[in-house]
């Protein structure tokens, strides 16, 4: 049970990480290196905001979380990423690479580098059967998990805005000419991206802690999502999935000094047998 | 009187010369003589800082090669160093291998581990292959952790080795480090000039531009991709191996992703795609922090101690390649370009086609 | 609304800041009408149209001369979303349609609320593709991939329609429907057209009026009738004379007296 318990949450975080790096790939055709540091920089950025008015409110964390995320996709869009357009593809990927050095400094500076457990102050726990426990912390983080991803399937297939994404995805030159405001696009998915990322830092600040060392998620998400498509939102939650339980074996069962290298290891196996991920398209793929 | 510009080539002879006009040659001279004499004219902490450069220069010269000429994309440097480092240790302290045995030692197998580390860089590309780079670099890392937990010391204090002497010769001191380094530095940096002016410095060119082409011309991908990887990783071990020397001490620890991305960072400032870029991008990103140190001199004392500094220091790092991303892609090495071209063409001036603006 | 709806004086197009594309280029878009711009390849009518739509810094080139005026307006160098905004759609010569996107889902990312015309109304002008309406676009003919580019361009409520190469890759009878229900659309919308095209023929026999390119200049203006049966015009782009040996253009006594250096 308690095996069952630490891999859906564990699925839920990577699932979210995935879920960004896919959306920031479609839409822009970008591989986002930094996004464990976005995840982790915005658990801070909750915890902070929840704490400025003494004591913890969930409201003013939640608040300062989607502030951070709005201005931090807009900010790293507008000033950043759209310069870079038709640039070799490795230009922007050496660019969010800057930019998780830039972040990870962020919580040296701001943050001192403290560790810090996010603790809602929701405290009794939920007992299952064979001994594992779930705060109501997990049971929330669950359920805003799965109620993210139905809120995207619903946007991307339902709503005019998101038949738009997805074709701004595909296409962003005739996008335009049909009169979308691509920049603002652009600028959604990379907000909505760092939502899910900001989601997903709290799931494992709440669960683990929050610290430069944590950081380590978004490259275990980035590993999720090639392991499941770089293309493909289902793909994404059938990555961290996978992702999930092999190293959750692996620390039990072998060595947990291998936790960072599993993820990668068994990315390498997916890529021997099936480079294009479990649900990507053969198109995106770029190798020989 | 009609005189072609400094870049300007209109024959294979000129394509392959290195310094073409007396300048150049001047400048070089002028450089050398300045690096020699510098020594003399420092303290010995700058003489220390100057030997740091040295070293990452020829960390960064060889992933300049692989990154910068081959358009291999690698994030496994820090791995290389490790392997350099820890080959140094095994030879040192089990077998008890002179200076002259294991420096050669160090790079080869560098090299055999680049092969391996190269090998899925003939299926993959992009950022799969970086990817790759990423899984080996942990593969490594934790062979190496692995090690040191048997024969450290302690598990974390590392192990250490003592002064390497050649002969009768000990290789102690930062004076004495600096000009075996400058010499070495500039044996090999000739060394990089002469590759990439070659065969295999036009085939990696043709394989980073467009790899399918350069197959399609009958440039044998596999082998020069290989070889890429291979010069960068003996490379990248020698840097890693003399380093540990320098400091007497190996601790795994050190090689962390960060100091892959640090390499990175050095010849993304110095210019991708030129041997000059690797050496100024180098002495750059080195320099930084300690550039950085001295700054916060100027500010209250409160803020020299906790990670502030430490934060900046590699905040700093990031905001560079970011910048140079955005604005000046081409690095340092154009900065000089300009320059150069700017007092060779003087005092006429290049005017790009303007549009109009009514 | 009578007059030119659009007019472009001695346009001057440079790719990557060093190569002139067209040079000199001037046209009148009469409104409602429908006008050819013929040539063969690399004459500069796409680069024309890029400038029109607002296209060109995605290619690297910039308007180093002239003027484009669209409804007495100035439009150099605006974006391409303000353009479409305005007015002007642009239905370009390759990815015109979303390919990973089903045909009703094209149509609606079109389509604008309180738009004139309306979604039902397109579906009716292309019965093909009402049949089929859950089809991924990209499993589309050519000919149906092309009714659906027009219909999503409709549907922006566009009052110039600008189409580059419409004809390419059909079968000539698609080509000879696709141009008729073209035409008849427009009219009936009260649209202008302004259509670019390889194939000569086809596009001169539904439009008022034509200009031929060449090297990046305009060499024959006139009524599209009177360029149909043009002995040079004819010779060169429609393919067809007496006397059919190919002839270089600049042996023609005609376009040497027509050639422009001024005005």
């Amino acid at each position: 049970m308690e095996f069952a318990a630490t891999v859906v949450i564990l699925t839920c975080t990577y699932a979210l990480l995935a879920a960004g790096i896919v959306i920031l790939y479609k839409a822009g055709r970008v591989v986002n290196f930094a996004h464990g540091e976005l995840a982790i920089v915005g658990g801070y950025v909750f915890y902070s905001s929840g704490l400025m008015a003494g004591g913890m409110s969930v409201w003013l964390a939640i608040a300062g979380a989607l502030v951070f995320s709005v201005v931090m996709g807009v900010v790293i869009y507008m000033a950043m990423m759209r310069r870079l357009v038709g640039e070799p593809f490795y230009v922007a990927i050496l660019v969010t690479v800057g930019l998780g050095i830039v972040l990870k400094s962020a919580i040296l500076v701001i943050w001192r580098a403290e560790r810090l457990t996010i603790d809602v102050g929701v405290a009794p726990a939920i007992r299952l059967a064979g001994g594992a426990s779930l705060s109501y912390m997990d049971v929330a983080s669950v359920a805003l998990t799965i109620a993210f991803f139905a809120g995207l399937y619903l946007f991307f297939s339902f709503t005019r805005l998101g038949i738009q994404f997805r074709g701004t995805a595909e296409n962003a030159l005739l996008a335009s000419q049909r009169g979308v405001n691509v920049n603002f696009v652009l600028s959604l998915a990379w907000v909505i991206a760092i939502m899910a990322a900001s989601l997903s830092g709290v799931l494992f600040g709440g669960r683990a802690f929050l610290s430069t060392e944590s950081v380590t998620i978004g490259l275990a998400g980035l590993t999720a999502a090639l392991v499941g498509g770089l293309d493909s939102l289902r793909g994404a939650v059938a990555g961290a999935f996978i992702v999930a339980c092999a190293q959750y074996l692996t620390v039990r069962l072998i060595d947990p000094v291998l936790s960072e290298a599993v993820p990668f290891l068994l990315l390498l196996l997916v890529m021997s047998i099936r480079p294009w991920g479990l649900f990507g398209t053969l198109e995106e793929l770029d190798r020989v | 009187m009609a005189r072609a510009g400094t870049n300007l080539r209109t024959n294979y002879v000129e394509a392959n010369e290195v310094l073409r006009r007396p300048y150049q040659r001047v400048l070089i001279v002028i450089v050398l003589a300045g690096a020699l004499l510098l020594p003399a004219a420092s303290s010995t902490y700058f003489v220390h800082l100057l030997d740091l450069c040295l070293l990452s220069a020829i960390g960064a010269l060889g992933l300049m090669l692989l990154t910068g000429y081959c358009g291999q994309i690698s994030l496994g440097h820090a791995a290389f160093l490790a392997v350099g480092a820890f080959t140094t240790v095994i030879l040192t302290v089990h077998v008890g291998a002179p200076f002259v045995v294991v420096l050669p030692a160090a790079a080869l197998s560098g090299a055999l581990l680049g092969f391996i580390v190269g090998l899925p860089s003939l299926r993959f590309r992009g950022v799969y292959l970086a990817i790759s780079t990423l899984a080996m670099h942990y593969a490594i890392i934790y062979l190496a952790t692995s090690y040191q937990a048997k024969f450290g010391s302690s598990a974390t204090a590392g192990i250490t080795i003592p002064d390497p002497s050649i002969g009768p010769l000990v290789l102690a001191g930062d004076h004495a480090w600096y000009y075996f380094l400058l010499v070495l530095t500039a044996l090999i940096t000739a060394g990089c000039v002469n590759l990439v002016r070659t065969r295999p410095g036009r085939a990696w060119m043709a394989i980073r531009d467009r790899d399918i082409a350069a197959q399609a011309l009958g440039i044998n991908l596999a082998r020069y991709k290989l070889l890429a990887f291979m010069a960068s990783s003996s490379l990248a071990s020698l840097s890693g191996s003399l380093l540990a020397y320098y400091s007497n001490v190996v601790t795994v620890e050190k090689y962390t992703l960060d100091l892959a991305v640090i390499y990175v960072a050095m010849i993304i400032v110095g210019g991708m795609g030129s041997i000059l870029g690797a050496l100024l991008g180098a002495i750059f990103i080195t320099l930084l922090p300690f550039g950085i140190d001295s700054l916060f001199g100027y500010l209250p004392r409160a803020w020299r101690f906790g990670s502030t500094l430490f934060g900046v220091q590699v905040g700093a790092v990031g905001v560079c390649i970011i910048a140079f991303l955005l604005f000046e892609p081409k690095g340092l090495a154009e900065i000089w370009r300009r320059i150069e071209t700017y007092f060779d063409r003087w005092p006429f001036r290049y005017r790009p086609l303007e549009t109009a603006r009514r | 609304m009578t007059g030119n709806i659009l007019e472009v004086r001695q346009l001057e197009v440079v790719y990557h800041r060093v190569a002139t594309a067209i040079q000199g280029v001037s046209l009148d878009v009469p409104t409602g009408s429908i006008v050819a711009l013929v040539g063969t390849n690399g004459a500069g009518k796409t680069t024309t149209l890029r400038a029109i739509s607002g296209f060109l810094p995605s290619e690297d080139a910039n308007i180093t001369d002239g003027e484009i005026t669209f409804r007495g307006r100035r439009i150099n160098g605006r974006m391409p979303h303000e353009l479409a905004r305005a007015g002007i759609i642009l239905v370009p010569e390759r990815d015109k349609v979303f390919a990973t996107l089903d045909i009703k889902e094209n149509l609606e990312f079109a389509s604008r609320e309180g738009g004139q015309i309306t979604l039902d109304r397109i579906l009716s002008y292309f019965p093909r593709l009402a049949e089929r309406q859950t089809q991924l676009a990209g499993y589309l003919s050519g000919g149906e991939k092309q009714m659906l580019a027009i219909g999503m361009a409709l549907l922006c409520g566009p009052s110039l329609l600008l189409i580059d190469e419409l004809s390419l890759g059909l079968a000539p009878i698609v080509i000879k429907e696709l141009m008729e229900r073209l035409r008849r659309v427009t009219k009936e919308l009260g649209l202008t057209v302004l259509l670019v095209e390889q194939n000569a023929n086809a596009a001169l026999a539904i439009s008022d009026f034509g200009y031929v390119m060449e090297g990046g200049r305009v060499v024959f203006s006139g009524n599209a009738m009177e360029l149909m049966s043009h002995p040079d015009v004819r010779e060169f782009y429609l393919g067809g004379s007496a006397q059919a040996k190919a002839k270089s253009y600049r042996d023609i006594k005609q376009y040497r007296r027509k050639r422009r250096w001024w005005g």
